[in-house]
C-alpha cells in the first residue's frame, strides 16, 4: 500500500519538476538587442531592433510604437506580435536628444526597479530623429541586428575615443553628489552606418551638454579605461600611444579645491611632417593635451557636471553633507595642474633628429 | 559524536543566505557614512552573545536547551522556551514570506507567490521530518556544490568598486541605534545561532570550532554592505531594496557563459535559506512535542509547515512583510539576549550548587 503512494506521489510529481511555469519557448520570443525611447509631447516612442534568422543569414526588423509608459509598449508591440517580446538581452539602449535633455529619470530608474533589461545595458544618446535613425538601420542590408553592439563591443568595433556607459552608472549620476557620466553621442554616418561625434554629458540623469570624442579619450583615460591604440595627429607628426599612467592629488586651500593630475604617456611615432625632432614632437603633444584637458575641465565646470568624478577625490576634506553642494559650490572654484610627461617609446622604422 | 565541522558549515550557509538580502538595505539605510560602525556593533555583540551561549551550554554536557529548562521548573520554560518557541515561528512565517517575495521581485516575477511558498515549505518540511543528522548533511552536500559559486561571485562582485566611497570612515553619529532598519538588520544576527543549544546529544561540538566559523563570516557582513556602497556611492545604495543583488547585476564579465550571474547568486543562497528555514522549523517541532508529547514528530512538523503556510497566504504584500518585521523587533531582542544569559546563569547557578554538594 505505501510503496503505491509512493508511486502515485513520484508519478505526479513529474508535472511540477519540469520546472516550467506558464514559460514561453525561445521560438517564440523575440529578443531585442536595441531599444530606442523618445517621447513626444508625454508619450513615449519606442523602437526594438530585432535580429532575426532569415535564409543563414541575421537580418534585423525594427519595430515600434507609442504609449504612456515603455512597459505599456513593449506590452503593445508584444500583443501585437505572434511570439512575446522579452527585453532580457537588450544591450544597446539609446534615447534622442531631445530626450536626454528633458531627463531620463524616470526611464533608467523604471529600467532598474523592473529588472527587465539589464543594468549592463549601454547607454547612448542619439543627436537625430530617432525615426530616421531606426529606419535607416532596417533598410541597410548589412545592419545585422549587432551592428550596435558590435560598436561598442571592445572585441569588435570600440574605441578608445568612444564612452562605455551602462545604465547602472546612468542610475548613479542621478542621486551621487560626485559622479555625472558622460555617454556617446552619434548619428548616422555619411559612409559608414553610424558616425560618433562625442558624448553627451549627463547630470542627474539630465544631458547637460556635449564634449568631443578628443575629449572623451580623456574621459576614458581618467577612468583608467585603456586609451592604447588611439592615435593623436599634431602638427608635425602622428603618434599612437602605447601606455598611459595617471596619478592624482588632491587638496583643499581655504576652501578651494585644488587638484593635480600627472598623466605619463608613453607613444611612438607614425609619421613625421617636415622632420620635426624628438623634443619637438614631446613638447607639441603635451602643450595639445594640457590645452585639451584645460578645455574639458571649463566646460565641466560651466555646466556644473562632474564627469570625471574630480568630487571623489576630496572625500577625505569635505564632509559628506557639504560633499552634497560640491557641484554647484566647490567643483566651480576648483584650480587644476596638469603635469603631463611624454615619453617616445620607440620611432618606428626610420630614425629621428635629436635635440 | 563531534560534528563540529558539519554545524561550522550549517552556521556559515545560513548567515550567507540571511546576510546578502535584506540586511545591506537595513545597514545602509540606518547610517548614511561609516556603515562599519554599526556593523561591528552587531558583529561584537553577536560575538558575544554567542560565546555566553556556548559557554552556558558548555555546563550541561550533552543537554539541550529544552531538557536544561525543564530540569529547572515550570517557571522557566514558560519564561523562557515558550517565546522561544513563538519566535521561531514567526522566523518561520517572515523568512518563508519574505523571501518569496525576494524570489519575485528579483527573478519569477510571473510565478504565483502560493506557489513559490508551496515550493519553499514543502522541501523544507521534508528536510525537517527527516533526522536531525540529515539535516546538517545535505548543509554539508550543498556547500560542496554551492559554497564555490557564492564564494566566486562575492569576490568579482568588487569588479565595480570605487574605493573613495569608503571615506568618510569615521563618523560620529550614533543615532543609527534608535533607528528600526537597524534594528531590523538584527534579524540576520539573531536566531542564526540558537540551533547549537537544539542539537546535542545527537551532534556534539567543540567551542573552539564554532569560533572558527563565526569568525569566518564576519567578512560577509562587511562585504555585503560596503560592496554596493562601494559601487554605487551611499546616496545610490540607498534607493535599493536589495542593494547586494543590484551591485551582482551590474558585473559584466565577458569571458563567462552566463550574461546573468545574478540568478546562480541568488538560487545558491536560495536554498541555503531552505536549508535554514528546515533548521528553524525542526526546532520548532521539538518545542511543541514538549509540549504536546503525543504528536508524532512527523505529523507535528506538516501541521506546522501548513499553520506558515496559511499564515503566509493572508498577509498581502511586502510593506505588510517588512511589518513584521518591526513587530518581530521586541520579541527578537529578548530571545537572542535572554536565552543566552539564563543558560548561563542557570550553568553557573548549576556548578556552585555542585560545588557545594560535592
Amino acid at each position: 500500500m505505501k510503496r503505491y503512494l509512493l508511486l502515485i506521489l513520484l508519478l505526479t510529481s513529474m508535472f511540477i519538476l519540469s520546472g516550467c511555469w506558464d514559460n514561453k519557448d525561445i521560438n517564440h520570443r523575440v529578443m531585442p538587442v536595441v531599444l530606442g525611447v523618445t517621447q513626444q509631447d508625454e508619450n513615449y516612442e519606442v523602437y526594438l531592433q530585432i535580429p532575426q534568422p532569415a535564409g543563414g543569414q541575421i537580418e534585423s526588423i525594427v519595430v515600434s510604437g507609442t504609449g504612456k509608459t515603455v512597459n505599456e509598449i513593449i506590452d503593445h508591440i508584444s500583443a501585437n506580435m505572434e511570439r512575446s517580446v522579452d527585453l532580457l538581452h537588450v544591450k544597446v539602449i539609446v534615447v534622442d536628444r531631445e530626450l536626454a535633455e528633458k531627463g531620463v529619470k524616470d526611464l533608467i530608474s523604471g529600467f532598474i526597479r523592473s529588472r527587465d533589461i539589464s543594468s549592463k545595458a549601454l547607454f547612448a544618446v542619439i543627436d537625430q530623429d530617432l525615426s530616421t535613425f531606426f529606419g535607416a538601420m532596417s533598410s541597410e542590408p548589412k545592419a545585422e541586428g549587432t551592428i550596435l553592439l558590435d560598436f561598442f563591443e571592445k572585441s569588435a568595433g570600440w574605441d578608445p575615443q568612444i564612452a562605455l556607459t551602462r545604465i547602472w552608472e546612468v542610475y548613479r549620476s542621478i542621486y551621487s553628489y560626485t559622479n555625472d557620466v558622460a555617454v556617446p553621442l552619434m548619428k548616422l554616418g555619411k559612409t559608414t552606418l553610424v558616425e560618433h561625434t562625442g558624448s553627451a554629458v549627463i547630470k542627474n540623469g539630465v544631458m547637460m551638454g556635449d564634449i568631443s570624442a578628443n575629449k572623451t579619450l580623456l574621459y576614458n583615460a581618467f577612468n583608467g579605461e585603456s586609451t592604447l591604440g588611439k592615435i593623436e595627429v599634431l602638427d608635425d607628426a602622428s603618434v599612437m600611444i602605447l601606455g598611459e599612467k595617471m596619478k592624482f592629488k588632491s587638496k583643499l586651500e581655504e576652501d578651494i579645491p585644488v587638484f593635480s593630475l600627472f598623466l605619463k604617456l608613453k607613444v611612438t611615432i607614425l609619421e613625421t611632417i617636415n622632420d620635426p625632432s624628438e623634443n619637438e614632437i614631446k613638447k607639441e603633444l603635451e602643450k595639445l593635451l594640457t590645452e585639451r584637458y584645460q578645455s574639458l575641465f571649463e566646460q565641466m565646470k560651466e555646466s556644473e557636471s562632474d564627469i570625471l568624478g574630480i568630487g571623489q577625490y576630496f572625500r577625505r576634506e569635505i564632509p559628506r553633507d557639504q560633499l552634497k553642494e560640491w557641484r554647484s559650490v566647490y567643483f566651480p572654484e576648483l584650480k587644476v595642474d596638469f603635469n603631463i610627461e611624454i615619453d617616445i617609446q620607440n620611432t618606428g622604422n626610420l630614425k629621428i633628429r635629436k635635440g | 559524536m563531534d560534528k563540529s565541522w558539519q554545524i561550522v558549515v550549517m552556521y556559515i550557509l545560513t548567515h550567507l543566505g540571511l546576510l546578502f538580502f535584506l540586511y545591506p538595505a537595513n545597514i545602509i539605510e540606518s547610517s548614511s557614512e561609516a556603515q562599519w560602525i554599526p556593523i561591528v556593533i552587531g558583529v561584537i555583540l553577536h560575538f558575544v552573545i554567542v560565546l555566553i551561549y556556548l559557554k552556558g551550554l558548555s555546563y550541561f554536557k550533552n543537554k539541550n536547551i529544552i531538557d536544561i529548562y525543564s530540569s529547572f521548573g515550570k517557571l522557566w520554560t514558560i519564561l523562557l522556551l515558550i517565546p522561544t518557541g513563538l519566535y521561531l515561528l514567526m522566523i518561520n512565517i517572515i523568512m518563508v514570506r519574505a523571501y518569496s517575495e525576494i524570489i519575485n521581485i528579483i527573478f519569477l516575477t510571473k510565478t504565483p507567490l502560493w506557489a513559490v511558498m508551496l515550493l519553499i515549505l514543502s522541501i523544507s518540511c521534508y528536510l525537517s521530518m527527516q533526522e536531525l543528522s540529515a539535516i546538517f548533511k545535505t548543509g554539508f552536500l550543498l556547500s560542496f556544490l554551492f559554497l564555490p559559486l557564492v564564494l566566486f561571485v562575492i569576490a568579482i562582485s568588487f569588479q565595480n568598486v570605487d574605493w573613495r566611497y569608503v571615506i568618510p570612515i569615521w563618523s560620529s553619529d550614533f543615532s543609527f541605534i534608535k533607528k528600526q532598519s537597524y534594528l531590523n538588520s538584527y534579524f540576520a544576527i539573531g536566531g542564526g545561532f540558537l540551533f547549537l543549544g537544539f542539537i546535542q546529544p545527537v551532534l556534539s561540538f567543540r567551542n573552539t570550532r564554532i569560533l572558527i566559523g563565526l569568525a569566518a563570516i564576519v567578512p560577509a557582513y562587511l562585504l555585503s554592505v560596503y560592496v554596493p556602497v562601494l559601487t554605487f556611492g551611499q546616496a545610490t545604495a540607498e534607493t535599493f531594496i536589495f542593494p547586494y543583488v543590484a551591485a551582482v547585476d551590474g558585473i559584466n564579465i565577458s569571458w563567462l557563459m552566463f550574461d546573468r550571474i545574478t540568478m546562480f547568486f541568488l538560487l545558491c543562497l536560495i536554498t541555503f535559506i531552505m536549508l535554514f528555514i528546515a533548521l528553524v522549523l525542526w526546532k520548532t517541532v521539538r518545542i511543541t512535542k514538549y509540549y504536546i508529547p503525543i504528536l508524532s514528530e512527523k505529523w507535528a512538523a506538516i501541521g506546522l509547515a501548513f499553520f506558515i503556510y496559511c499564515i503566509c497566504l493572508r498577509i498581502p504584500n511586502w510593506s505588510d512583510a517588512e511589518r513584521l518585521f518591526q513587530i518581530n523587533t521586541p520579541l527578537r531582542f529578548y530571545v537572542i539576549l535572554f536565552v543566552p544569559l539564563s543558560i548561563f546563569g542557570l550553568g553557573l547557578w548549576k556548578k556552585r550548587k555542585e560545588g557545594v554538594n560535592g
